[in-house]
């Protein structure tokens, strides 16, 4: 069923990222529900990036002449792809959009596939900002959580990293099983030592659809996961790291800006298998998603459709899906930003956002609004409020 | 009239008696066999189930005796449980006779006793019946001596039986004729019909089940129900064979229904008398009673839509039903519901039930209060049936609880610890006999104390032996107090309660740590506190949970975390909130496990 078309007006589009997916891994991780397929023989790498590059000119109509302000290379594993072949695809690229002279173009990359050479040749190719997999430098956790690195590996990725790029992020995770605080304290120490510009600690959540959710480990109970979280953000505070959203820390100036353009509702153009997009339009807001499977996804492209779904975001969904994003930044969001982003009046949350501000989960004056401390424990809570209530197809 | 007989059974449940009255309408043609389905007087599916009759039914029967003369037997069916004694002591006023049927293996009831008393008084002529003595674990003689010993009748011409394989059936018919006298009355004097039972029938309207003490009864007849001065046109007379069959007339001595165009029930009352408007009867036939509910409990649907949907369930249950009472409540936790009035716990049970079963309805609740008389400081009486609707205590010079004498019949093995239940329960012991193996225990006892959770500790102590039986004795003068329970400092009143202030403590404390396990964490400390008036006397703390964050918004996919959130907020929906905590159904419904373990 489609929603009412929302009947909104955008002055201005957002600006636009681009993101792109590579789905192959060189094991899947068991707690991973992402879309990630376990490399059998050789990755197909050529063919996927003649792919992503017809994907993107069947998109082009519809981001015409806007400015792309930053690239993702995410998965998967997209350093498995060579530099070569990421090269080929950052100058296809700047080929068929206008690339802003400052844009970020991050590459996710996992510990075990780190070569210098190659990355190297990344740097070369045009990528700016690393983002590696390092999830915890703790053996028996790397372990348990499946992937194919140890400490060791994890360190040796980092200086690798070091040398060609001086933009990282460290991505980790806590409340790993059986994981003790004092680990978890030892973890965040270790990344903090390794002096990246970015760091990332997620907590790990069991997501249906994995390996995890079936057979759950023994996780940390909810008190101790609150007291790993304090621990690491301390830790990480009295480094200088900025905690500007849920899971992210950076020094000053060095948030992600790819994320953060997510987290203020801009838009994204999402190409490669299973990527989700989001693109705005004067009279209104589209997401969008790729076909999943690897070989499918192919397929499609190659007939000239490789969108499988497009939905009109309406009315109040807009706003949730706003402040689903907005909502995680520490800083909230400015007022005029959620009216240049949806479209509508901030008099349409007025109700939800009364109570949440009733229940101290939101601060605001005239021109911002921004979760409390209690707010950003609970943010699910403040999210709650802005539901719609109808049901939905 | 010489070849009429009333008469009725007394058994305890499971003794036998629906099994034993299925094989007298079968051996007298009542039924063909097709029709026979088992236990026939128990018309209503959950009767059946739980092997109990709720509502009185019967059955004329036509009896060829072995000195070859027909007779009319009219069998009146009586409930069987303890909520009903009313029903059962006007039952037993429409007979002369009454059969005691006795499980020969299990011996004399609480149960039997108190309605065999009740026969007694009445000065109905009871015949001992021991059944089921096809079993191996039968012991006549014990049973016979327990009648005899227990309520002092003779019982050494009791009659063996097994109603199951219908040996001895027809020897109970025989001895109905020749042991139970033919009923008195005159035809010719004014009407005097009692009622023994009315229900509501679709199509007619209110039936009524009548013995005529005296005069005769006819369609056309203008009648008088004489204790609400209503007067209905009569449209049908008859009898149940257990079929119903119009007859031409009823006359004194016989039992048969009558239907009037009467709508509701209350208009036609159990042990009401019907007369004639031209010729009425000078006074009405003695032991009428307006039966009043004696436990109260707040139902309240889950959902609050179903608001509307609970009310026609309790109006179509209200139809067939004259003791079930309800009015329209609103509670500041539950929302918009029900107080409703039982004759007691069973009928609850029943009622709640029938409700859930019958029209699919969900239900939270709340627990059961009995009725307490107020004396007000300035003189005037009230009653509460609701803690929540105390006077401030104040204002209140004396509260008076409802006190039942109870017969409890015990194996010896478990009389210690149901005389330790009974004491716990505020009992107070004022007889107890040895019959053999069995103890019959005689306890005043508060009847707030019995609707909590006697009737399963009562079981549970005795491993399912203790058979019970109580009645209203009076109200007396008691140290009860209103327990309330606070959640973050505010008073929710459907979990309100009276308890003894002895017991008060002990409660509070027991109920908040149980409410302490079923509210779920959230966003901040949630205090449970139990007060008496102003003075806490048990707190418990629900810890804040310390975050409920989705870690990742990955990928630029918001479908998925979506739907984590939208899950959370309909587990939400469930709970009912007061203030700003959520508390789930379950803790509404744990007061009525006060003190378990």
């Amino acid at each position: 069923m489609t929603p009412a078309p929302a009947g909104i007006r955008l002055g201005v589009l957002p600006p636009l990222a681009l993101y792109v997916h590579i789905p192959w891994c060189v094991r899947k991780c068991p707690y991973c529900d992402f879309n990630s397929h376990q490399v059998r023989g050789d990755v197909p790498e050529r063919a996927y990036v003649e792919a992503l590059v017809s994907d993107l000119e069947l998109a082009l109509p519809d981001v015409w002449g806007r400015r792309v302000t930053s690239i993702f290379f995410g998965g998967g594993t997209p350093s498995l792809f060579s530099a070569a072949a990421i090269e080929t695809l950052i100058s296809a690229f700047r080929a068929r959009l206008s690339l802003a002279a400052d844009c970020e173009i991050t590459l996710e990359a996992n510990p075990g596939t780190f070569e210098a050479e190659k990355f190297r040749g990344y740097r070369e190719a045009g990528v700016n900002r690393l983002s590696i997999g390092i999830q915890s430098f703790e053996p028996k956790h790397l372990k348990a959580l499946g992937r194919i690195h140890d400490d060791r590996e994890a360190r040796r990725a980092i200086e690798i990293a070091r040398d060609s790029f001086d933009n990282v992020n460290l991505d980790l995770m806590y409340a790993l099983p059986e994981q003790t605080l004092a680990e978890a304290r030892a973890d965040a120490e270790a990344a903090l030592a390794a002096g990246t510009a970015h760091l990332s600690f997620y907590h790990l959540t069991l997501e249906p659809n994995t390996l995890f959710y079936r057979h759950p480990p023994a996780l940390p109970d909810e008190d101790a996961a609150a007291a790993m979280q304090d621990a690491i953000g301390a830790a990480l505070a009295a480094r200088g790291y900025a905690h500007y959203e849920t899971s992210a820390w950076a020094k000053p100036g060095r948030e992600c800006r790819h994320n953060l353009n997510y987290w203020r509702f801009g838009d994204y153009l999402g190409i490669g298998a299973g990527a989700h997009g989001k693109l705005s339009f004067p009279d209104r807001v589209a997401r969008t998603a790729r076909w999943k499977q690897p070989r499918e996804y192919l397929q499609r492209v190659a007939e000239g459709r490789p969108v499988q779904e497009i939905r009109e975001v309406g009315r109040d969904d807009l706003v949730f899906e706003f402040m689903m994003n907005a909502l995680r930044l520490s800083d909230g969001f400015p007022v005029g930003s959620f009216v240049e982003r949806t479209g509508l009046q901030i008099a349409v949350a007025e109700k939800p956002l009364r109570e949440a501000e009733a229940r101290g989960l939101i601060a605001r004056d005239h021109e911002r609004i921004r979760p409390t401390d209690l707010g950003q424990r609970f943010l699910n809570d403040l999210l709650e409020l802005f539901l719609p209530d109808a049901k939905r197809a | 009239m010489q070849h009429i007989r009333n008469f009725s059974i007394i058994a305890h449940i499971d003794h036998g008696k629906s099994t034993l009255a299925d094989r007298f309408i079968q051996r007298c043609g009542g039924l063909s066999e097709r029709e026979m389905s088992e236990q026939v007087l128990d018309s209503m599916d959950l009767e059946r189930e739980r092997g109990i009759t709720i509502k009185a039914q019967t059955a004329a029967l036509q009896y060829t005796s072995r000195d070859g003369k027909t007779y009319n037997l009219n069998l009146i069916d009586t409930p069987g449980h303890v909520d009903f004694s009313y029903e059962v002591s006007r039952s037993l006023a429409a007979c002369e006779g009454a059969l005691l049927v006795v499980d020969a293996s299990q011996g004399v009831e609480a149960q039997t006793v108190a309605n065999c008393y009740t026969a007694i008084e009445q000065g109905v002529e009871v015949v001992p019946v021991l059944n089921k003595i096809d079993l191996p674990s039968a012991n006549p003689e014990r049973a016979i001596q327990e009648i005899e010993d227990v309520i002092g009748i003779k019982a050494s011409d009791a009659l063996l039986v097994s109603a199951k394989t219908g040996e001895g059936v027809e020897d109970v018919l025989e001895a109905v004729i020749r042991r139970m006298p033919p009923p008195k009355g005159d035809p010719d004097a004014p009407l005097k019909a009692l009622i023994i039972d009315s229900w509501f029938d679709n199509y007619v309207g209110v039936i009524m089940l009548v013995r005529l003490v005296d005069g005769i009864i006819r369609p056309k007849d203008k009648l008088l129900l004489m204790s609400t001065q209503a007067i209905h046109l009569c449209e049908q007379v008859g009898v149940f064979t257990p079929k119903s069959q119009a007859r031409e007339q009823l006359s004194a001595g016989e039992v048969g229904f009558v239907t009037a165009g009467v709508r509701e029930l209350q208009h036609a009352r159990v042990g009401d008398t019907i007369t004639l408007v031209n010729r009425p009867a000078t006074a009405p036939l003695p032991g009428f009673k307006e039966i009043k509910p004696q436990v109260f409990a707040g139902l309240y649907p889950v959902e609050a839509s179903q608001y509307e949907a609970l009310r026609d369930a309790l109006e179509k249950l209200k139809l067939n039903d004259a003791s079930l009472h309800y009015e329209p409540e609103t509670s500041q936790a539950l929302g918009f519901g029900f107080r409703c009035g039982f004759l007691g716990l069973l009928h609850m049970d029943i009622v709640q039930e029938r409700l859930e079963r019958e029209y699919d309805m969900a239900l939270v609740t709340t627990a059961p209060t009995v009725v307490y008389e107020i004396q007000l400081r300035d003189g005037t009486v009230t009653r509460i049936e609701n803690p929540a609707k105390m006077p401030d205590p104040s204002k209140i010079d004396e509260i008076r609880e409802p006190i039942i004498e109870t017969i409890i019949f015990v194996p010896q093995e478990y009389v210690g610890a149901i005389m330790t239940l009974c004491t716990q329960k505020r009992g107070v012991q004022k007889n107890m006999q040895y019959h053999g193996r069995q103890v019959m225990l005689t306890y005043e006892m508060p009847l707030n104390e019995v609707v909590m959770d006697f009737f399963d500790k009562l079981k549970s102590a005795s491993r399912g032996y203790a058979s019970l039986d109580y009645e209203f004795k009076e109200y007396r003068a008691a140290d009860v107090v209103k327990l309330d329970i606070l959640i973050n400092g505010e008073r929710v009143d459907a979990l309100s309660l009276m308890v003894h202030r002895e017991n008060a403590t002990y409660r509070g404390r027991d109920l908040v740590s149980r409410m302490r396990e079923l509210i779920p964490r959230q966003m901040f400390d949630v205090a449970v506190q139990a007060a008496i008036g102003s003075h806490v006397i048990a707190r418990e703390t629900v810890k804040a949970l310390r975050k409920n964050v989705l870690a990742k918004c990955y990928g630029g996919d918001v479908s998925r975390k979506r739907k984590l959130l939208e899950k959370q907020k309909a587990g939400k929906k469930r709970m009912k909130q007061v203030g700003t905590v959520e508390i789930p159904q379950e803790a509404f419904l744990a007061i009525l496990q006060v003190e378990s373990k």
